[in-house]
């Protein structure tokens, strides 16, 4: 046990010290709050006044609408009657006021208005603009006819409801499925697994290339080294999720309502707090997450121990990430269809469920047997794939020069 | 040779055997290595010194035969009370030099902070105090090969395993290693050490066994193996015809700077060619028996042995055909 505890401390700190770990663990969160960041700095500063606009209505029946939903979108309006248009100019020249609109007949007909300014009001404002004399002239329009309609809803793209029945044609009405989010927790998965499993390739290789092997292996049994290494490299991984974890969730808690105020036509707080996963789909994450990365780690352990080159060992992962990348091209046809029967079959197979059980799951509702099922084989998987890779890894340590071939593997495996 | 010194065994090989495919590494080996000793294991490259080492530690099992190690099958248990260093050693590159020494007196057995103590004792003795926040790829290969010495010493073994410790040190660190080497038999500690540089065999060993093509040609102790060998061989320095030299008793005749050697038939008495001489009248100027260096000795047995041999083992660079 001490042996292995010093193995996991070795790879473990060596990680996290190097420049390398801290840059790319506090640089990633720190490029998007910058992105986020720069935005609102640059908005608070000199272009409050572009936010600021008049309106000329010459319709009489748009502007008690486009009003609110400017206001909402963070404008200041006011609505002035026609015939000020010099003063308005002179306002905004001195730089107390963006510019003015001018709605007319055409307003209503096909959404056109002009605007007037000493510079454009930007392409973002300008779409809100728009959007905001379209959906009001739309408004108007389908009053005359004494239509009722909720527009907000129509544009943001309308809602589903799922009942889902079973034979005896009940069901539960389930939660709307979220695309978006399933889709990008697929791939995050996909990624963070090949990321980290492939250090443990470097991690094992590192160890032939600089010819201290041999002198670890008289001390520690090759079992120990293997899962020392995957430990140690793991627990690297989950350091930078975990910071990444709560940097995600500060961005969240405090740096999106001070956004929303900055520029509340960029973001829609209601959009993110539905494309957010819930508490089940995080545990299912991590729980997947856990298992392919073991799976992973150990079969990119053996590749790492059975080559003796970096070069060698870029060509030998090749099969390895195959098997990683292949449910990603399945990823679309199965959030589409996530309980045909293929995909259900997909999602059972261990090297596979990583990332198709969370678009599974994510995309729609999946029985919670599936889930365990899937689980259950994941983990069993792990348990044999680290058997094999163990036996591979106990040999191909010690070996240097020419990589063996698959019928050479097999006799590794048979005798180690 | 005596089975067990009143110490008793260290080492204990008999009938081992090693193939990596077609090529026997190691051949029906016998050996015994007494407590206290210093032991070198001598042979030309390739002749199965270092597969022979491996598989005292555990790292190759042996087709055939049994191996004991301080009275138990070798193996990560029994290598906690071992110090080897490999023929291939290397270092983490990117890691400081006392991280390194901790760890790996960590694997060996050692506390963290037992560990870091000897780290910095053995830092101190070797002049490398300095250089212990500096990563080790800063070292010298010099440097870097007394680190890993340390490393090798620092759980304070029973038995040190040394595969080419000279190899690549200069000629004032290969005098303080033998100086440790040394403390270290005074202290009680078995020492075996395999090379194919005769000087410090000589200078160190107290027995040798000679391996050469797989197999064991010679194992002896150094003193009475010299005393035996120095009968075969004759210095001799005269002045007049050289006639008297020939007779059954020689079997070959070199010059040797001023001298001419001359090597006996099995059995012979030199007395026979003295008398032959001195009744042939001429001036004799030396007549002694040469104690062979044990370069010569190692050549009679063994043939040349800076000769590359093939070399087959696993990390021999050579690669190929090798079996777990």
């Amino acid at each position: 046990m001490r042996t292995l505890r010093a193995v996991i401390r070795r790879e473990y700190l060596q990680r996290v010290k190097s420049k390398w770990f801290v840059f790319s663990t506090l640089g990633a969160p720190l490029f998007f709050i910058g992105a986020a960041v720069v935005p609102i700095l640059y908005e608070t500063g000199q272009e409050e006044t572009r936010r600021s606009i008049a309106l000329i209505d010459e319709t009489g029946l748009l502007a008690s609408r486009v009003e609110p939903r400017l206001k909402e979108a963070g404008f200041t309006v006011k609505v002035v009657p026609p015939g000020w248009e010099d003063s308005l100019k002179v306002q905004a020249l001195e730089g107390d006021l963006g510019g003015y609109m001018v709605l007319d007949e055409d307003a209503l007909a096909r959404g056109h208005m002009t605007y007037f300014g000493p510079q454009g009001p930007g392409a973002i404002r300008g779409m809100t603009m728009r959007g905001a004399v379209v959906q009001s002239a739309l408004e108007v329009r389908l009053a005359e006819v004494g239509a009722e309609v909720d527009l907000e809803a129509l544009f943001r793209g309308g809602t589903m409801d799922l009942r889902i029945f079973d034979e005896e044609m009940v069901g539960a009405t389930e939660d709307e499925p979220e695309f978006i989010g399933a889709f990008a927790g697929a791939l995050l998965l996909y990624m963070v697994v090949l990321m980290y499993a492939a250090a443990v390739m470097r991690a094992a290789l590192e160890e032939k290339t600089g010819r201290i092997v041999e002198i670890l292996i008289s001390s520690v049994r090759p079992w120990e080294l293997m899962l020392g290494k995957i430990i140690g490299v793991g627990s690297v991984g989950l350091t930078q999720l975990a910071v990444w974890v709560l940097c995600g969730s500060l961005a969240l808690t405090l740096g999106l309502p001070a956004m929303a105020a900055a520029q509340p036509e960029l973001v829609d707080p209601e959009a993110i707090a539905q494309a957010l996963p819930g508490v089940g789909l995080l545990a299912l994450f991590l729980a997947l997450f856990l298992g392919g990365y073991f799976l992973y780690a150990a079969l990119y352990a053996a590749v790492g121990s059975m080559c003796s080159t970096e070069e060698e060992a870029q060509q030998a992962q090749f099969p390895v990430i195959f098997l990683l990348i292949g449910p990603i091209l399945f990823l679309l046809p199965i959030m589409e269809n996530p309980n045909a029967p293929w995909a259900v079959v997909a999602s059972m197979v261990p090297f596979f469920s990583p990332v198709l059980l969370y678009a599974r799951a994510g995309a729609g509702a999946i029985p919670l047997w599936q889930i365990g099922a899937s689980l259950t084989f994941l983990y069993l998987g792990v348990l044999g794939v680290a058997w094999v890779a163990g036996r591979i890894y106990r040999v191909g340590i010690l070996m240097q020069g020419k990589r063996p071939t698959l019928p050479e593997l097999w006799r590794w495996v048979k005798e180690a | 040779m005596s089975s067990s010194g009143l110490n008793g065994t260290a080492i204990k090989l008999d009938g081992v055997t090693k193939r990596f495919g077609t090529h026997t590494a190691v051949s029906s080996l016998d050996l015994e290595i007494p407590k206290g000793t210093i032991y070198g294991l001598l042979g030309p490259n390739g002749s199965g010194k270092t597969t022979t080492l491996r598989i005292m530690m555990g790292i190759l099992l042996p087709d055939a035969g049994k191996v004991e190690v301080l009275g138990g099958p070798p193996g990560v248990r029994r290598n906690a009370r071992v110090g080897y260093l490999p023929e291939e050693r290397g270092v983490y590159r990117k890691m400081k030099v006392r991280d390194l020494l901790v760890f790996l007196g960590e694997i060996r057995g050692l506390g963290r902070s037992e560990a870091l103590r000897r780290t910095m004792e053995w830092l101190d003795r070797l002049d490398l105090t300095e250089w212990a926040d500096k990563r080790t790829q800063a070292l010298s290969k010099g440097m870097q090969q007394k680190v890993q010495f340390i490393g090798t010493v620092l759980h304070d073994p029973e038995l040190l395993i040394l595969d080419e410790p000279f190899t690549g040190l200069d000629p004032i660190n290969q005098e303080v290693l033998e100086g440790i080497v040394r403390e270290f038999q005074a202290r009680g500690t078995t020492i075996l050490f395999s090379t194919h540089l005769m000087d410090h065999a000589e200078r160190l060993c107290e027995r040798v066994c000679l391996i050469s093509k797989a197999r064991k040609v010679l194992d002896a102790d150094l003193k009475e193996l010299k005393k035996r060998e120095r009968k075969g061989l004759v210095a001799v320095e005269f002045e007049g015809d050289d006639g008297w030299l020939r007779g059954p008793e020689v079997t070959g005749v070199q010059r040797v700077e001023e001298a001419i050697h001359l090597s006996l038939r099995e059995g012979a008495d030199h007395q026979a060619i003295l008398r032959r001489g001195v009744a042939a009248g001429v001036r004799i100027d030396r007549f002694d028996l040469v104690e062979p260096r044990l370069h010569e000795i190692f050549v009679r047995y063994a043939g040349e042995p800076e000769v590359e041999g093939p070399v087959e083992t696993p990390w021999g660079g050579g690669g190929g055909e090798v079996a777990p």
